[in-house]
This record gives C-alpha cells, structure tokens and sequence, in this order.
C-alpha cells in the first residue's frame, strides 16, 4: 500500500480504535511470585492519545479482555471508561458501536497486529499496523508504523493522521 | 550458524499431535527474573502466547506446562488465565510425567509435541514424536530438534509453533476465519 493512498484515507478518520496488546504494548506480560500482573505501556502513546482526541478525533481501546492493568492505563491516557472495550468477538463490538454512535466504517481507523484483528482490518476504512505486527496484519494494512509495539505507534500515527488533517501544527504551536 | 532442518518431516510430525508441552524459563518466559527492593520477583511473558495454547486447546490439541526449575511457580498463574487443566511444577523427572501423561490420556510417542531450551529438555526431546527449540535455546537442543521457531524464549514461539501445527494439520485457515469473525472464546 503506497503512502499516497495511506495518506487520502487518514484524511477522512474520525475515529481510531486500538488494540493493545503488541499495539500500547510489545506483549509481554509481567508476572509476580504471587500471580500479580503487570504490562508495559508507553507514555509517548498517552501523548499521541490526548491529540487525537484534543483535535477531535475519537479513541477506543479494544481488547479481548480488560483487566484492572488495562484500566490504569486507559485512566493515565484520558480515555473515558465506557470507549475501553473488552470482547474478543471484535467484528460483533464494532457493530455495537456503529449502531450506537452513528458512525461507519468509512471513517473508521484500526490498529491491529494479529489473526485476531485481520477482519476488521478488512473491513474498516484505514487499518494500521505496527513494524513488528503478524506478517498477515502488516501485509493488508494500509499504513505500517515505523514504530514496534509499545514503543511509540499511538504517537505516531495520531502524527500522522494530524498533519494530513492539517491540525498537527496547531497542536504544536498551543506548546508553543 | 544456519541448521538444516527438514521441514517436511517437521510437518508430518506436526500432523500427528495431540498433547503438546512447554518448558517454562526461557521458552514461555525470557529466561530473565526480575527481582525488586521489597523482595517482589517478576517473570515476563508474551501476550500472545496464550493465543497459541488457546488456539492448540479449540483445536483439540492439549497444552502442558512441564516446568523443572521453578522458583515461585511460576507459569502457575498464566497457566490459570488460560484456564489449562495440566500443568506441573518443579518435575525433576520430565520423560517420567509425559510417560505417566501419555498413558493417563491414552496416547503415543508420535502425538506427543515437546518445545525446550535447555540441557534438561533434552532426554523429554529425544522421546517425543515432535520436538521444537526456540531460537535461542542451547545449540545442542537445537541440533536434536525436528523444528526450531524463529522466535526466541518468551516472545513468542508458542504463538508461532501453535500456526506451524495447525497449518500442518490443514485447519489453520478454517481457525483464522472463525476467529476473525467471532472471537475465540
């Protein structure tokens, strides 16, 4: 997929939803002595999270399961509890969605990196994937982040998807 | 330093399992512990691991988590997430509890897969029908493997030793295609 189309589709992205796990993070999964689990995210991704939806654009995290990890961190990103969805039928969730907030695939963008996330890769507008994705997930995304997971994807692709909506600079110029 | 394995006899190992084994450290784990100053220790995994037990258990094969060198038991509390039945800890004699395994479920030498990394792992190896290293286990477990993941301990090669089978085996497509659309659980 060639970075011009990349770049017609971001224009039209109103509303991007995250996998997180190989996405937010690079899938590994800490255990403790005592079965306490703990996940990396990273906080460059919280950055490109509040521009996104600073600009107007808006965020989901979806997951097969959110667990009390998965909720910290949407918390530290500022992503409202009821857009951290957890089910691993994800084609039937964004159903759910669609019919709730009108919105279509059309301006749908989503990041995904395995078997899992192959069909609403499909079906959605703009689908991304991280450097390290499945080779399934990076050879039908339209745009592949030089970004691994959880080293900085969120970041940049809300980058990416800003400057061609012509909103990053002034973004940067409020940090100014 | 490449080693020639020969895939097709790989695959045609791979067709016959039915229970399929992990060691722990350094293959479901980095082989890394992580020890902090209130005395916590921590062990890390990968996420996506657990879609390849979970995929081998929709697909009738049997994950274990055959461990000899555990410090906390850990695995435990993965291997609870995942919801397996047959897990152990701290086996000293890994070609005995397979054995005891095999008869217990009524099986074969050739249905019985194994993935290791280290000098224990290699008397289990010998016996089973389908034995795997990851990428970075020790040279000699890699030199008696049928198969070696490109993935090294603890990012990864459960994942991609779960589609090598299931490809084997013709029912990795038919798998991808019902999980796409209606999850896996």
């Amino acid at each position: 997929m060639g970075q011009a189309e990349a770049i017609e589709k971001a224009k039209k992205v109103k509303f991007v939803i995250f996998d997180i796990h190989g996405i937010l993070t690079d899938n590994t999964l800490f255990y403790t002595q005592d079965g306490v689990k703990s996940e990396a995210f990273s906080l460059q991704d919280r950055i490109g999270i509040k521009a996104l939806m600073d600009s107007g654009v808006g965020v989901s995290f979806l997951t097969s399961k959110v667990s009390r990890d998965v909720e910290q961190m949407a918390k530290i990103y500022g992503v409202p509890p009821d857009m951290l969805w957890g089910s691993s039928a994800k084609m039937a969730r964004l159903d759910e969605f669609e019919q709730q907030s009108g919105l279509k695939d059309d301006v749908i963008c989503y990041v995904g990196d395995e078997m899992i996330d192959l069909g609403i890769m499909k079906r959605v507008f703009f689908s991304v994937a991280p450097a390290d994705g499945s080779p399934e997930a990076r050879a039908i995304a339209d745009l592949v982040t030089k970004a691994g997971g959880g080293k900085g994807v969120a970041r940049e692709l809300a980058e990416f998807i800003l400057k061609v909506q012509g909103k990053w600079d002034q973004l940067v110029a409020h940090y100014q | 330093m490449a080693l020639e394995k020969n895939i097709n006899d790989a695959k045609e190992r791979a067709k016959k399992i039915k229970l399929f084994a992990h060691d722990i450290h350094g293959v479901l784990t980095t082989n890394t512990v992580f020890c902090d100053v209130e005395g916590n220790r921590r062990y890390a995994f990968w996420h996506m691991d657990g879609f390849g037990d979970l995929s081998m258990m929709a697909n009738d094969i049997k994950p274990v988590f055959l461990d000899s060198t555990s410090i906390d038991g850990e695995g435990l509390y993965r291997a609870k997430e995942l919801k397996l039945d047959k897990m152990y800890f701290a086996v000293t004699d890994k070609t005995a509890k397979l054995e005891e395994l095999k008869k217990e479920l009524n099986l074969t030498d050739d249905q019985i897969g194994y993935i290791g990394c280290e000098l224990s792992d290699i008397p289990v190896m010998k016996k089973v029908g389908f034995a795997v290293a990851v990428a970075d286990a020790i040279p000699e477990v890699k030199e008696l493997a049928h198969h070696v993941t490109s993935a090294p301990g603890g990012r990864g090669p459960i994942r991609e030793i779960c589609e090598f089978i299931l490809r084997s085996m013709g029912k990795w497509d038919e798998w991808v295609e019902k999980v796409t659309k209606m999850g896996y659980k």
